[in-house]
């Protein structure tokens, strides 16, 4: 079988040493790590196709890989099964300016796409903290967003076709560079299906006109609850932000001690950006600061530059990675809830981590619910990370009966696998399973991911390591 | 494909159940078939349960005014949504709400309205069309270009399967939630994978101010070239179409932003007009309702073509040229009127829409020819009847609506 993948790629494109190996044997999620019995780096459809017919007809299993910036484990090899990496396929294959419209390899870095489109004055919408790093083909496995969100979606939004090898080897497309093709939405459906459907080797993405003018204004307060009735105020006075960010003060001191982005000192911290038209920004943003004022804001604060704005991104993506100065240890969760009850979540968060004497401190995409409680902690103290890995999930399974969701924007992956249990009821599951079975009825697409299996209970949750290159400074974590 | 052709004594079995289901007041027989109005998820779940069992078809429907829509089916059994009508949520300062498959659209918009909110849709019969049944087509008209399609509006479904099976997608949260998108499986397969009951919907504040014009030209091209003048520029356009009637070509815009904005952004407008010869007018009132009137014109056909931008004001002319009349959002989705006498031009259209990446669907064929409704994809239509085997093996929804026969 590795002769005839070495057939298909070349003795340069295949990998079989063991300390070669180990670069691919885990993703972002370092906790988790499998070695893969090969891993393969194909340069065009035709070679991905071969494999992927090799190994429908040896039954291997085989998982998708890009830059491996993945937090869930998305990457994670399968056990004597291949990685397929995509470091080799990264052209940009065509593009449509007059049509907003970019044809892209998997392999393509997110920002590069922007960087192609920006002299048109276009951009790429979705962007996932990782994007210096992370590829376009990662980014529609996890149907990736962004601090954008809000306002520009998801991939799923930005994605109208897709070039797909099935996991039996056939080639198809899905989509049309024109909208709504004819038949069920494949392309709706592979999107965020974390590799369990396929592999793709060429994308369609649609492209954004860059805003006018951008503005950012940080607003301080006494209290989450009067910045969540902020961002409730602003949505009822019809304004749509681009982002809305809430950090609370842990977070706000943990950004402040390792950037300086000179945060005022408060329990909480809203961030507002709004883009547009020049004059439509300047008078939105001018409602936007009535409305943190009459909520109690005791200050608000415009960013007078780009290096300003900057600077004021930087801090709140630094919240974090910096969490790693107030702990030895972290556990970052990605959970989603309603709005309108962050308040309540906060508190009971609060309350539980001081039972178990632990601090938990909070960022929150305020404009759609993504909530990181992020659980500090010593390993160093016997018995001390159980009671970290139980309180995350535990406050995991808060953000479920409030209403929310289990996953933001980190994928289920293997990390969140048992959790989806507990979110989906039997039928729920049962069902997605049909879609399953249909695409790939033997089970070789990054199998033992996104849903529970039993056998595989009790695995961990992850416990922070940093990422090499978060720690080489080339990524942050979101 | 025809229905199932049971016996007597299983027709009354199933009446017999039915009535169990709903009450026999919400049974009835109609020609050659049954029609129930279940009243809950549950009821619909047992009523399809009862179907499967004994393989009788089902159709639902809400409004029924897109029943022609597809190829033509005979079902044993009508599945009526409208006791399933209830607006069930509406958390504002989230922006989203939970709806009944059987709601009316203009109702369930009207209650909406009481928070500003809307869903930033505008489908055809607003004031017969249900939610579940506007999802089963994935309708959409001039919000498109703004706000996306019901791909980006929905986000959770409860569905049922042809088996009974009820099964939630999505969630009621914006975010990004885990498992696979089924609703967006669901949204567009015309009721073949299953019955949506129940769909929770991402809003928008509904915009305050908005103004509408006209740039009229006896030529199309200029007008296209404006278009994606109009795509690539800074105005705060909600909505943009190419028309063309009997008396001529017509590229309207509305802008939707703050008063003092629009004025100036009109001023643009003028500018960006000016520089291919031509003038903005303000619009007559109902330009926004031309999509809805090509739909409602006798004796024509009625086509729904898909295209890239660059080539809307080259295929409008094309339907000039077969004696039709089109309007065309700037997304690239063209609703057209065409005499009877082009019919023998339908199969070349298509053709040439195709090489385009484009399609071309039947919505309405006044003489019944045999040509296929839809565009089909060959290379996926393998996965596409795997699918709806897996969802419905004993094929009771629908059965042979969908393109391919499916």
């Amino acid at each position: 079988m590795l002769a005839d993948l070495r057939a298909v790629v070349g003795t340069n494109g295949i990998i079989v040493e063991r300390n070669q190996l180990q670069t691919y044997e885990c993703d972002g999620l370092t906790a988790l790590r499998t070695l893969p019995a090969a891993v393969v780096l194909p340069r065009s459809r035709d070679e991905v196709q071969a494999i992927v017919r090799i190994c429908a007809q040896h039954r291997i299993p085989f998982v998708a890989r890009g830059a491996g910036t993945g937090l869930s484990g998305g990457a994670l090899p399968a056990a004597n099964g291949i990685v397929i990496s995509f470091a080799r396929m990264n052209r940009i294959l065509s593009v449509d300016i007059p049509n907003q419209r970019i044809t892209v390899e998997p392999g393509v870095i997110n920002t590069h796409v922007t960087q192609r489109v920006a002299p048109s004055g276009y951009f790429y919408a979705p962007d996932p903290s990782s994007q210096t790093v992370c590829t376009i083909g990662g980014n529609v496995a996890e149907n990736a967003g962004g601090a954008h969100c809000l306002k520009y979606g998801f991939t799923t939004t930005h994605v109208l076709a897709l070039d797909v090898i099935l996991p039996s080897g056939e080639f198809v497309q899905f989509g049309s560079t024109t909208v709504d093709a004819p038949g069920y939405d494949l392309t709706g459906v592979f999107v965020g299906s974390e590799g369990t459907l396929g592999v793709v080797t060429a994308i369609t993405l649609r492209i954004v006109k860059r805003a006018e003018t951008v503005q950012v204004l940080l607003a301080a307060y006494n209290s989450i609850a009067a910045a969540g009735q902020t961002v409730s105020d602003i949505i009822a006075a019809s304004i749509l932000p681009a982002a809305m960010e809430i950090m609370d003060r842990l977070s706000i001191k943990a950004a402040e001690a390792s950037v300086h982005p000179n945060y005022p000192d408060c329990e909480a911290l809203l961030l507002v950006e709004l883009d547009g038209p020049v004059a439509e920004v300047h008078l939105h943003m001018q409602q936007v600061r009535e409305i943190c004022r009459a909520n109690g804001a005791w200050e608000d604060r415009l960013a007078q530059s780009e290096h300003e704005r900057l600077l004021v991104w930087k801090g709140r993506k630094a919240a974090f990675a910096a969490a790693g100065r107030l702990a030895p240890n972290y556990i970052v969760q990605d959970g989603v809830i309603p709005r309108t009850k962050l308040p309540i979540i906060l508190e009971e968060i609060g309350r539980m981590a001081s039972e178990t004497g632990l601090r938990v401190t909070n960022v929150f995409h305020a404009g759609d619910g993504n909530l990181h409680p992020i659980v500090l902690y010593n390993a160093s103290i016997p018995g001390q990370e159980e009671i970290a890995v139980d309180l995350s999930i535990r406050i995991l399974h808060r953000c479920v009966d409030h209403g929310g969701s289990l996953r933001g924007k980190h994928g289920v992956g293997k990390e969140k696998q048992q959790a989806m249990g507990y979110m989906y009821s039997e039928p729920d599951l049962n069902t997605m399973q049909l879609v399953r079975c249909a695409f790939d009825p033997h089970q070789i697409a990054n199998p033992d991911k996104l849903f529970p299996r039993p056998r595989l209970c009790g695995e961990k949750s992850g416990p922070y390591i940093p990422h090499p290159l978060e720690v080489a400074g080339v990524a942050e974590y979101f | 494909m025809p229905s199932t052709m049971p016996d007597s004594t299983s027709l009354q079995t199933f009446a017999d159940d039915l009535a169990a289901i709903s009450g026999l007041e919400h049974l009835r027989v109609d020609g050659g078939a049954f029609t129930i109005a279940p009243a809950s998820t549950e009821e619909v779940a047992a009523v399809l349960h009862c179907a499967n069992k004994s393989g009788f078809s089902v159709v639902p429907i809400g409004g029924g005014t897109k029943q022609s829509w597809g190829n033509p089916v005979r079902p044993s059994l009508l599945l009526h949504t409208h006791r399933l009508s209830t607006l069930r949520e509406h958390t504002w300062q989230d922006m989203t709400c939970t709806v009944e498959a059987g709601c009316v659209w203009s109702s369930m918009q009207a209650s909406l309205a009481k928070h500003g909110q809307f869903v930033a849709l505008d489908p055809l019969w607003p004031e017969h069309s249900t939610i579940g049944g506007i999802a089963a087509t994935n309708d959409s008209g001039s919000l498109r270009l703004r706000y996306g399609s019901l791909r980006d509006l929905i986000i959770g479904m409860t569905i049922v399967l042809a088996d009974g099976t009820i099964a939630r997608s999505g969630g009621k949260v914006v975010k990004n939630v885990a498992g696979y998108d089924l609703h967006k499986l669901m949204t567009g397969a015309f009721g073949t994978l299953g019955v949506i009951t129940e769909i929770t919907l991402r809003l928008h504040s509904i915009p305050r101010h908005m103004q509408s014009f006209t740039i009229s030209s006896p030529d199309v091209e200029p007008l296209g070239k404006l278009l994606l003048k109009l795509l690539d520029s800074h105005l705060s356009t909600q909505s943009l179409q190419l028309r063309s009637t009997n008396s001529g070509f017509y590229l309207d815009v509305r802008l939707a932003t703050l008063p003092e904005v629009i004025h100036d952004q009109a001023n643009s407008l003028s500018q960006i007009a000016q520089s291919v010869q031509l003038e903005a007018c303000n619009s007559d009132s109902d330009v926004w309702n031309a999509r809805q009137q090509h739909l409602d014109w006798p004796e024509h056909f009625v086509v729904k073509a898909t295209m890239l931008p660059s080539d809307i004001s080259r295929l409008t002319a094309t339907i000039r040229a077969l004696g039709g009349t089109s309007v065309t959002q700037a997304v690239g989705i063209m609703t057209a009127t065409l005499p009877i006498a082009a019919s023998s031009q339908l199969e070349p259209l298509r053709e040439k829409l195709e090489a385009i990446h484009g399609s071309l669907t039947i919505l309405r064929n006044p003489v019944n020819t045999t040509m296929p409704v839809s565009s089909s994809p060959e290379d996926t239509l393998p996965l596409m009847r795997e699918l709806k085997q897996r969802f419905d093996p004993n094929r009771i929804l629908n059965p042979g609506r969908f393109l391919g026969g499916i």
